[in-house]
């Protein structure tokens, strides 16, 4: 079995404070920010989540990591399953598991210079045979910065600078999960590829398991092996991204996937525009959580949540009328 | 051609740093005319940023403006004091940072902040919390009347982009811009708030500099594009000719960089080979000479200036061509 990571069903819920204004809306006194999701991560592969801003991708990652409360559900990892903690947190092994945060300068601590961040992890672990700063060094180099980065402050560096050291921070301990949110934002295109490439050679070297958290569907039809849309906390379509992305299922991918801005300024559009009102996790629509702005929703949709359809391994979806 | 809005002549700023100073940037020159939306693109590290926290004069404690000048209506701001900068700010020039966590506080409801924007409207409180639910609205964001009561926190990184790109609108700028506002959006969202810096710019006939290294959105919202490397502008001009025929080698090589123009997916992505130059030793000559497929004798000699009518561009094969 070469499964790194099982997610069953997961939810994850935050308390909402029940203030005056919210008593007066009648609100509930908790949110569902993750509703029920299901993913597995093989060793050597490369998962994309894609999907809504707000759809609950971030708190999926800080889930997996132990850094969001689990409501329901289970996560395994490495075959062994995942203890929960005080306040409902998940404790990972987090030699193995690495997350790249989606605020890369917020996640580094100000008042460290770049080389002390780098070489961190190895004073903390005590792993390697060479010293902390030696590590950094190599560290560095491989993220393509010259040496002379190592005496920055993090406020010092631009932002694509700063991405560049989170992405050799989460890489320093050669986890077996990495975790990356959003690990090319803010970088150009040229750079992108070379992060993009490094993440790649390192899987084959290692055979790690990526999840990717990514806005930029250009990113993903090039490196994930499989994808999973995000809407409202669940995911509507999963499966092998080649498969999504030339013949999508559900209506919501269909949409995302045609809206991708094109740089050929001659390029038509052939987007979906999608009109309707934007659901609230607040007050979940009934039945499919996606009928409000559904351009093929029809009553079955407003009153029925359409059960998992295809083929799990493979390309799956909720939806009642699915594309064809 | 109507007078541009904002006119940068010639600027250079430079980060004291313990090796020397490190020149960030050197004799920018451009222009954003009244109305139109303009485009930065460039490598990460290659001044973006530093250029606008120059023209609304927010640098850092360690940055040293050379010389230069930053025209707008004809002022130069280089010369404002920072009472009238601050004046400025969040009035005449709005601004939407590269982390939205710069313009929030995170200690304060979103409501809240979103009222102070509004301090010189006469408005009721309930006015103000009207006219910023309409506005969170209009960005996308889901039920908008109750985000006002949350914390930056509690919102996901999308949609803190898309608060602070409200704050910025409700100002109703005459010149908005935009450090890479849309990083944290996914497509469809991306879309919608192009479309609404459009509206914008329609309805008030405001000027947008946006920066982004999403080279899609840029040929989707803009219509010209300022190129730069390395502190330097390396080509301007219209969008159409920038990306259909780009004439300085940077330009050529980022673009082929582009995944989106690639067709067949692959996990070896073009790069552009080497890095940088050392910005606090600066090379002579041409500032891309060390990473350029095709330079000439004259590249490591003599620094190319930019050239051109409309569609400029710095690059010594330019004049050979001619
Ligand atoms: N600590 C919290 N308390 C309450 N709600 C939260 C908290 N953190 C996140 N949320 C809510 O959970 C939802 C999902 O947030 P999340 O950050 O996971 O989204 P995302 O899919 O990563 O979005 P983006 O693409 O914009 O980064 C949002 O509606 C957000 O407001
Ligand atoms: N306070 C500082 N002290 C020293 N160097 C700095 C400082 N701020 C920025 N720099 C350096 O100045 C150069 C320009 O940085 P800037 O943030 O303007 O780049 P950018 O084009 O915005 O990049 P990105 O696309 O990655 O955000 C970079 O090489 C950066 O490392
Ligand atoms: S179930 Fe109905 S509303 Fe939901 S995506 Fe399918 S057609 Fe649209
Ligand atoms: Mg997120
Ligand atoms: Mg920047």
């Amino acid at each position: 079995m070469n499964t790194l990571l099982a997610i069953r069903d997961l939810h994850v819920r935050y308390p909402l404070k029940t203030g005056l204004s919210a008593l007066a809306g009648n609100r509930p006194s908790f949110v569902d920010v993750v509703h029920g999701v299901s993913l597995d991560i093989n060793r050597g592969e490369t998962v994309a989540i894609v999907g809504e801003s707000g759809s609950g991708k971030t708190t999926l990652a800080m889930a997996v990591c132990g850094l969001a409360p689990v409501f329901r559900g289970e996560v395994r990892f490495d075959g062994r399953q995942l203890e929960r903690e005080r306040n409902n947190r998940l404790n990972p092994d987090r030699k193995r598991v690495a997350l790249m945060f989606q605020d890369p300068v917020g996640s580094l601590s100000p008042r460290m210079t770049v080389r002390k961040i780098l070489a961190e992890p190895f004073r903390i672990h005590r792993t390697g045979s060479s010293s902390p700063e030696q590590e950094a060094r190599r560290l560095l180099s491989l993220v393509g910065l010259s040496e002379d980065f190592g005496d920055r402050y993090p406020h010092q560096l631009s932002g694509g600078q700063a991405r560049r050291v989170g992405v050799a921070r989460a890489l320093a301990l050669e986890p077996d999960l990495l975790i990356a949110d959003e690990p090319t934002a803010g970088l150009d295109v040229s750079i992108q590829g070379e992060v993009l490439n490094l993440m790649s050679r390192l899987q084959q070297q290692m055979g790690l398991g990526i999840m990717i958290i990514t806005h930029n569907l250009n990113v993903v039809r090039h490196i994930a092996d499989r994808m999973a849309i995000m809407y409202l906390g669940r995911f509507v379509e999963q499966g092998d991204a080649q498969k999504i992305f030339s013949r999508p299922r559900h209506p919501y991918t269909e949409a995302l996937l045609s809206a991708n801005p094109s740089t050929d300024p001659d390029a038509g559009s052939g987007r979906i525009e999608l009109s309707g009102e934007v659901p609230s996790l607040l007050r979940r629509p009934a039945g499919c959580e996606f009928n409000t702005r559904c351009p093929r929703a029809g009553d079955r949709c407003r009153v029925s949540f359409p059960g998992l359809a295809g083929d799990f391994g493979d390309q799956a979806y909720h939806c009642h009328f699915p594309l064809d | 051609m109507s007078q541009p809005v904002l006119k940068i002549r010639d600027l250079s700023v430079s980060y004291q740093t313990e090796a020397g100073p490190l020149q960030a940037l050197r004799d920018v020159t451009f222009a954003v005319p009244a109305g139109k939306i303009i485009g930065i693109v460039g490598e990460s590290g290659c001044g973006k940023s530093t250029l606008i926290s120059t023209i609304i004069r927010l640098i850092a404690p360690n940055a040293r403006i050379g010389k230069g000048s930053i025209l707008f209506k004809g002022d130069d701001l280089l010369r404002m004091t920072s009472a009238e900068m601050r004046a400025l700010r969040g009035d005449e020039i709005s601004m939407v940072f590269q982390d939205p966590m710069t313009s929030l506080n995170p200690v304060r409801p979103i409501g809240r902040q979103m009222a102070d924007v509004q301090h010189r409207d006469a408005l009721s409180r309930r006015e103000k919390n009207a006219r910023s639910e309409s506005m969170l609205g209009r960005v996308g964001i889901p039920d908008p009347a109750a985000q006002l009561t949350r914390y930056p926190h509690q919102l996901s990184g999308g949609m803190r982009q898309r608060v602070a790109i409200a704050m910025a609108l409700m100002a109703e700028p005459s010149l908005l811009i935009a450090d890479e506002p849309t990083t944290a959006l996914d497509a469809t969202l991306e879309v919608q708030i192009i479309h609404r810096l459009q509206e914008l710019q329609r309805d008030f006939g405001c000027s947008i500099l946006f920066i982004s290294h999403h080279l899609g959105v840029i040929a989707e919202l803009c219509d010209e594009v300022v190129v730069m490397y390395a502190g330097e502008v390396v080509e301007s001009g219209p969008m159409r000719d920038v990306f259909l025929e780009p004439r300085h080698p940077y330009t050529r090589k980022l673009l082929e960089c582009d995944p989106a123009r690639i067709a067949e997916p692959t996990r070896d992505l073009p790069v552009i080979e080497g890095s940088l130059p050392n910005l606090v030793q600066l090379p002579d000559g041409c500032i891309f000479r060390e990473r350029c497929p095709k330079t000439i004798e004259r590249c490591g000699l003599q620094r190319p200036r930019l050239a051109g009518d409309g569609h400029q561009a710095s690059c010594h094969l330019l004049d050979t061509a001619e």
